[in-house]
C-alpha cells in the first residue's frame, strides 16, 4: 500500500495543535526543515518538541510563536552560528518552556516509550538543580533493596526517574524509502531508530521515493521498516538548510539570511523562498496542480 | 580591572592560545583511554587527534555522530557532531550507547562546556537568573549532567577567563561530580578536596592577572607554568588541523 502524499497533506493529516513532536537528525544535521516550515505554514500551535540537541528547527518554531514546550539537553547553533536567539528570547519572556534534560534523560525518557512504561531508571543524574526544579525527575529508593529493613545503618541506593516522554509524531528526513516507508539513512543516524520506534506516529521525508521492491538494499539495510511508518513524502533538499549526509552540507548562506532575520516579514519571505520546492510532489508524483508545472 | 575576553593571539608568533590551550588538553590524555566530546568541541577533538599522533595512538575518539576513531578532520568545519566523523571512522558507537558506556563506568574522559562555574566545583549551563524565569537562556548542559557525575573524569574547556565565568556561587547547578581540570585562556584549575585549586598558569600570564579576572580567591599548592607548544607539538597540530578549527570559539 503506498503511502505517499505531499507535504501539506501530511502536516494537515497528522499534526494538530499542542502535539508532542519529535524530529530526525542533531543540531544542524538533517533535521526535517521542509516539515518544520509546513508547520508554519499551517499555524500549527502549542507544539512540544523533544530532541537531544535541537538547532534551527526549535528556533524556527519559537520565532513563529508556534512552540508551547522544548524538553532537550541542547538548544543551541554550533560555535561558527552562535546561540538560538530565538527560543532564547522566547523562554527569557515566558511564552516557552524550556524542560532542561541531560541528552541521555530524553533519550531515556523516548526508551520509556518504547517500552510502554510509565518512567525509566536513569544512572548518572545524581546531583544538582535539574533534579529540584523539574517535576519530570524523581529520586527514589531502590525498592529491591533488601538490607534498608534489615541493616537501618546502611545507607539505601537512590534512583533518578524520568517521566516518559511518547511523541505523538516523529518525523525523520532520510535519504531514500519506497512508497511503503521502508527508510534508509546513510551516515549518522543520531537518535532517529528510537524516536521511529517512540512516537505514536512516524513521517518520513525523503530525499528519493521509489516504487515497492525498487530499494535494491536487502532488508537488513532498511533502518525503518515500513510498517512503522504512516506517511512518505518526497522532499528532495527537505533538510536544507541543515546538512544532508552525502547530498548537501549546511546551506551558509540560506542559514546566514534566517539568523540575520528582523522582522516577521523577514521571517515569513525566508519560509516563502521554500515553498515550491517544499511542496514540488503530491502523491504519486511532481506537483502539477496549478501551484507549479515543470 | 582589566576583563580578559579571550584574546586567541598570544605575545609571541610561534603559538596562539587556541594552540597552547589544545596542547595543554592533549597532554592531560592517555593511551588506550575512551575519550567523549560532544556539540560546539572543536578545541578538544583537535586535542584529542593531536594526543593520537604523539602519546597516546590508541586512544578511542568517542562522538555524537557515532564515528570510532575518525581517522581524519580534514572534512570537519562548523560542527563537531557532524556526519564527516562517522565518514572517516573504523566503526559506528552511537549517542546512546556512549551514554550507556559512560553509565556503566568505562568511559575514561568526557569533554564538557558549560557557562558559570564556581569554587565549589559546580557548573553552570543552564540559566542566568531563576531557572523558571531566566534572565538569560543558556543553550543547555547537553551530556554534562550525566556525564561529569558517571565519567571518570571530566575535562572542561572555555575560551573566556573573567570573573562572570569563575564565580563564588553559580546561578544554577547543572551538574557536579568527576570534575577533573578546567582548561582556560589563563591557567589550569584542578578539582580536588571539594574545591577548585590553581594547578598551573599559562607563560602568557601571571597569578595576578588570573587572580584578578578569577571572581573567587585562589588557593594552589605551589605555582607551576604550562609548558609553551613544542616545535614537534605545532607541527602535528597544523597537519590535522590545518583548517584551524580549534580558533573557531575565540
Amino acid at each position: 500500500m503506498s503511502k505517499r502524499m505531499g507535504l501539506e497533506e501530511a502536516v494537515q493529516s497528522f499534526v494538530k495543535d499542542g502535539d508532542v513532536l519529535t524530529f530526525s537528525g542533531n543540531a544542524l544535521h538533517r533535521a526535517p526543515m521542509a516539515f518544520v516550515r509546513e508547520l508554519v505554514r499551517q499555524n500549527k500551535q502549542q507544539l512540544q518538541v523533544a530532541k537531544t540537541a535541537a538547532a534551527l528547527d526549535v528556533d524556527l518554531l519559537c520565532a513563529f510563536g508556534l512552540m508551547d514546550t522544548v524538553h532537550a539537553g541542547f538548544v543551541s547553533y554550533e560555535t561558527k552560528y552562535g546561540l538560538a536567539s530565538y527560543y532564547r528570547k522566547a523562554v527569557e519572556a515566558g511564552q516557552v518552556k524550556a524542560n532542561e534534560h541531560a541528552c541521555y534523560t530524553v533519550i531515556c525518557a523516548l526508551r520509556g516509550a518504547v517500552m510502554n512504561v510509565p518512567f525509566m531508571p536513569v544512572h548518572g543524574l545524581k546531583y544538582g538543580d535539574l533534579l529540584v526544579e523539574n517535576d519530570y525527575f524523581m529520586v527514589v529508593e531502590n525498592p529491591f533493596e533488601e538490607s534498608a529493613e534489615e541493616n537501618p545503618g546502611d545507607e539505601v541506593e537512590r534512583v533518578t526517574l524520568v517521566k516518559t516522554i511518547r511523541p505523538d509524531l516523529a518525523v525523520i528526513h532520510a535519504h531514500m524509502c519506497d512508497e511503503e516507508g521502508n527508510a534508509i539513512i546513510h551516515g549518522a543516524q543520531y537518535e532517529d531508530i528510537l524516536i521511529s520506534r517512540a512516537a505514536k506516529r512516524v513521517v518520513i521525508t525523503a530525499e528519493t521515493v521509489v516504487k515497492k521492491g525498487k530499494l535494491n538494499s536487502g532488508a537488513e539495510k532498511v533502518d525503518i521498516p515500513g510498517f512503522l511508518v504512516d506517511a512518505v513524502v518526497h522532499v528532495p533538499n527537505g533538510a536544507k538548510p541543515c546538512s544532508c549526509e552525502g547530498k548537501y552540507d549546511v546551506q551558509d548562506m540560506e542559514l546566514r539570511t534566517f539568523l540575520e532575520t528582523k522582522s516577521m516579514e523577514d521571517l515569513r519571505s525566508w519560509v516563502k523562498t521554500y515553498e515550491k520546492a517544499d511542496r514540488s510532489f503530491i502523491g504519486k508524483g511532481r506537483n502539477s496542480g496549478g501551484v507549479r508545472s515543470w | 580591572m582589566v576583563m580578559y575576553e579571550g584574546n586567541v593571539h598570544s605575545t609571541n608568533k610561534e603559538w596562539q592560545i587556541s594552540d597552547l590551550m589544545t596542547c595543554v588538553i592533549a597532554r592531560l590524555l592517555k593511551d588506550r583511554e575512551t575519550v567523549f566530546h560532544g556539540v560546539s568541541s572543536h578545541l578538544p577533538m583537535v586535542a584529542m587527534q593531536l594526543a593520537k599522533q604523539l602519546h597516546a595512538p590508541n586512544l578511542v575518539h568517542l562522538n555524537i555522530p557515532g564515528g570510532v576513531n575518525p581517522t581524519s578532520l580534514r572534512e570537519t568545519t562548523y560542527s563537531s557532531a557532524g556526519p564527516d566523523l562517522l565518514r572517516s571512522a573504523e566503526s559506528s558507537f552511537s549517542l546512546a550507547e556512549v551514554f550507556d558506556l559512560s553509565m556503566r563506568g568505562k568511559l575514561d574522559v568526557a569533554f564538557l562546556g558549560g557557562i558559570q562555574f564556581d569554587v565549589k566545583g559546580n557548573v553552570n549551563a543552564s540559566t542566568i537568573g531563576p531557572y523558571k524565569k531566566p534572565k538569560v537562556r543558556l543553550p543547555g548542559g547537553a551530556g554534562s549532567a550525566v556525564l561529569i557525575p558517571t565519567a571518570k573524569k571530566a575535562i572542561i574547556w572555555r575560551t573566556k577567563h573573567d570573573r562572570r565565568t569563575f564565580v563564588e556561587d553559580v546561578d544554577f547547578v547543572t551538574t557536579r561530580g568527576n570534575l577533573w581540570k578546567i582548561v582556560t585562556p589563563l591557567c589550569v584549575f584542578g578539582y580536588r578536596d571539594g574545591r577548585l585549586m590553581l594547578d598551573a598558569i599559562h607563560p602568557n600570564t601571571t597569578v595576578e592577572e588570573v587572580q584578578e579576572n578569577t571572581g573567587f580567591k585562589l588557593q594552589y599548592d605551589h605555582i607551576e607554568y604550562t609548558k609553551a607548544p613544542t616545535r614537534e607539538e605545532m607541527g602535528v597540530l597544523r597537519r590535522v588541523d590545518p583548517k584551524n578549527v580549534r580558533s573557531l570559539e575565540f
